[in-house]
């Protein structure tokens, strides 16, 4: 069950590589992606509020802050400034990329029995939005011609079910997989901004042209 | 003790690099109950500024005081019972038991909460060097569904341990089972839940159904498709063999099972409403409406009479006036009507009689509000006034009598009922035209009638 969405995922249609010659180049999709991020954010904020409440207090309370045990394995967006600032293009968007593949996992296995039908609407369709990012963090990548990751062997999902889970460690574990999925939203907004910036054309170089010309 | 694979262990969905194994001296036991402290994966902390990793809340994430302990830092807590299933009005014993390395890890300073609420200290007792105990009675149904939030704390608030408890009452039984079936294809069935339990705890229903005499149990699958107790049954539907359908209702506590309705689904069909329902003004009459409509084409090929329905209101009024018994037809003349108003007509049919059965089918949905206008009157005579609100009366009893007089000669002479009609109206604008005609000539000159009767131009 799991196992088999997880494969799925990994297999994601390549993206053709855009036309380079003549066209304004990866710009628009960095742009697309930005903003799925911000839209993404805006539609967590009220998915994870209307969820931190079906979990009840004290999980919907402002300042919580549990132990974090089984979010070991979970993609972690918080990164040193100097090393987030020195990664390269390629690394950039993989960390991106693998990270979101991870959570939208997660995400998909959160299968809360008791949940009302609305919130697995909800979370079905913030799901949904989440492979829409995945799809267009793929797209930037195959414009620049960078590969997409393929899963580290080892990591092949093979269905180990465990021992009887607690279902209060379980209420833990969703609030920082929420919790780390806003990290990450807001971090790739920063990530895909300074990416923009990177491929807009150099205007200083235009002026100097023009001015050598005019004057 | 191995780790534990929950739903963010290692096992499903891989995380970006294998996870650590765990070393002595951590101890990071998450069967069933006991957390490590926090502050103990010394991985975390980099020396640098790192880039704000807001929280949901936006702050940053705070930092557990305490320093993370080398070597042996462990610090584990466990709740017994796990994630208990009680009844309203119960009482529960609970035991929070700390195990330390440091042999002076003590159950002194812990304390509960119960749905982030402190616990009053009288409910609470040290029960030995180790455990702290909690005394509750009377519960009340849980707040949540996913269910009331149990956690014993260190003495810095740190949550060393949880427990999930669910309180409610066991389910009572679903009834007033309804089903139809929209044109034999499938069957959609609704239910009402039973009274109590059904909100503290979830309550998982399961409709089910088979065939009279074959035996083997079907589950629906299809939920909440016409609201949150309903279930669609889309195919593998037989006709005329009786199902059994019934409702099961489960929940932690208990289940329980809604009677048995037996039903034909022949007798239960229903369809879409007419399409094309079309309102148009009787020539100048000016207190009729003709209504048309298209039988359903979902069920042309089987063999059944409709009966229908329509209903009509004017435009500013919420009361709506039914003509029954419109039978196997598909026109029909509102009359009574107020001249010069909008009205808003709708049609809806029953497949009356399908497959020879005796039985009336299910009325279908009310078609889309057609509107239309009778023409405003005209009648400016000395007699009645133009505020007569009702067209027909004056010469309603002439009229009434003259209508029987037709209706019986045609029922003699006529093929087809909806000839009568026309010829009807026809004969009765003839009427009120020789009426007002009559009326000015009484009024005005003795002389023919032709030339005075022109009076004003139409």
């Amino acid at each position: 069950m799991l196992a088999c969405l997880c494969t799925v995922l990994w297999h994601i249609p390549a993206v053709p590589a855009l036309n380079r010659t003549g066209d304004p180049g990866p710009g628009p999709s960095i742009q697309k992606t930005y903003d799925l991020t911000r839209y993404l954010e805006h539609q967590l904020r009220s998915l994870a509020g209307t969820y931190l409440n079906y979990l009840g207090p004290p999980f919907n309370e402002p300042d919580f802050n549990p132990p974090r045990l089984g979010a070991e394995t979970l993609p972690r967006a918080t990164v040193n400034l100097e090393v987030w600032r020195s990664l390269n293009d390629k690394l950039r968007l993989t960390q991106n990329y693998e990270a979101y593949s991870h959570l939208l996992c997660y995400l998909r296995g959160l299968n809360r029995q008791a949940a009302t039908a609305e919130l697995r609407r909800s979370l079905a369709h913030f799901c949904t939005s989440l492979q829409g990012l995945l799809g267009s963090i793929a797209g930037v990548m195959a414009a620049l011609g960078y590969p997409l990751p393929q899963p580290l062997p080892g990591t092949e999902p093979t269905w180990a079910p465990g021992p009887a889970h607690s279902d209060f460690l379980q209420k833990m574990d969703d609030f920082w997989l929420l919790k780390e999925l806003q990290t990450w939203l807001w971090r790739s907004a920063k990530d895909f901004n300074r990416l923009k910036k990177k491929m807009q054309p150099p205007a200083a170089a235009v002026t100097l042209h023009l001015e050598a010309h005019g004057f | 003790m191995t780790p534990l694979a929950g739903s963010l262990g290692a096992g499903a969905c891989g995380g970006r690099s294998p996870a650590p194994p765990p070393q002595t001296g951590r101890q990071l036991r998450r069967v069933a109950g006991p957390l490590g402290r926090w502050g103990e994966r010394k991985e975390d902390l980099t020396p640098a500024p790192q880039i704000k990793a807001g929280g949901l809340s936006g702050k940053p994430q705070k930092r557990q005081s305490g320093i993370p302990e080398k070597g042996s830092g462990a610090y584990t807590a466990m709740i017994s019972p796990q994630d208990p299933t009680l009844l309203i009005g119960s009482s529960l014993q609970a035991t929070c038991s700390v195990h330390g390395d440091p042999p002076g890890a003590t159950a002194e300073g812990l304390y509960w909460t119960l749905n982030g609420r402190r616990l009053p200290p009288e409910l609470s007792r040290v029960l030995n060097a180790s455990t702290l105990a909690l005394a509750l009675a009377n519960l009340n149904g849980s707040r949540q569904q996913s269910g009331d939030n149990l956690v014993c704390h260190a003495r810095d608030g740190s949550i060393l341990a949880g427990s999930c408890l669910y309180v409610g009452l066991p389910p009572e039984k679903p009834f007033n089972i309804s089903c139809w079936s929209k044109n034999m294809k499938d069957l959609t069935c609704r239910w009402t839940p039973g009274a109590h339990g059904e909100t503290f705890l979830h309550t998982n229903y399961s409709l089910k159904y088979k065939l009279r005499w074959y035996g083997q149990d079907n589950t629906c699958e299809e939920y909440h498709t016409v609201g949150p107790h309903s279930c669609h049954i889309p195919k593998d539907l037989a006709l005329f063999t009786p199902y059994e359908i019934w409702v099961e209702a489960t929940n932690r506590l208990g289940s329980a099972r809604s009677d048995v309705l037996t039903l034909d689904i022949l007798d239960v069909v229903t369809t879409d409403p007419p399409p094309d329902v079309h309102v148009s003004r009787v020539g100048g009459l000016e207190d009729q409406l003709s209504v048309r409509w298209v039988s359903p084409p979902a069920l042309k090929d089987f063999l059944f009479q409709a009966k229908y329905q329509i209903r009509y209101r004017v435009e500013d009024s919420v009361d709506w006036k039914v003509v029954d018994d419109v039978s196997n037809q598909t026109s029909c003349r509102l009359a009574g009507l107020k001249p010069g108003t909008v009205y808003f007509v709708q049609v809806r049919c029953n497949p009356f009689g399908i497959y020879g059965s005796k039985k009336a089918g299910i009325w279908s949905e009310w078609s889309h509000p057609t509107a239309a206008s009778t023409p405003r009157s005209e009648r400016a005579g000395p007699g009645g006034g133009a505020c007569e609100p009702r067209s027909g009366e004056p010469s309603s009893g002439p009229v009434r009598r003259e209508l029987k007089q037709f209706l019986g000669w045609l029922k003699k002479h006529a093929y087809c009922s909806n000839l009568s009609f026309r010829l009807y109206d026809q004969w009765r604008a003839w009427m009120q035209k020789s009426h007002k005609t009559r009326n000015q000539d009484e009024g005005i000159l003795p002389s023919g009638r032709r030339g005075a009767a022109r009076g004003p131009a139409r």
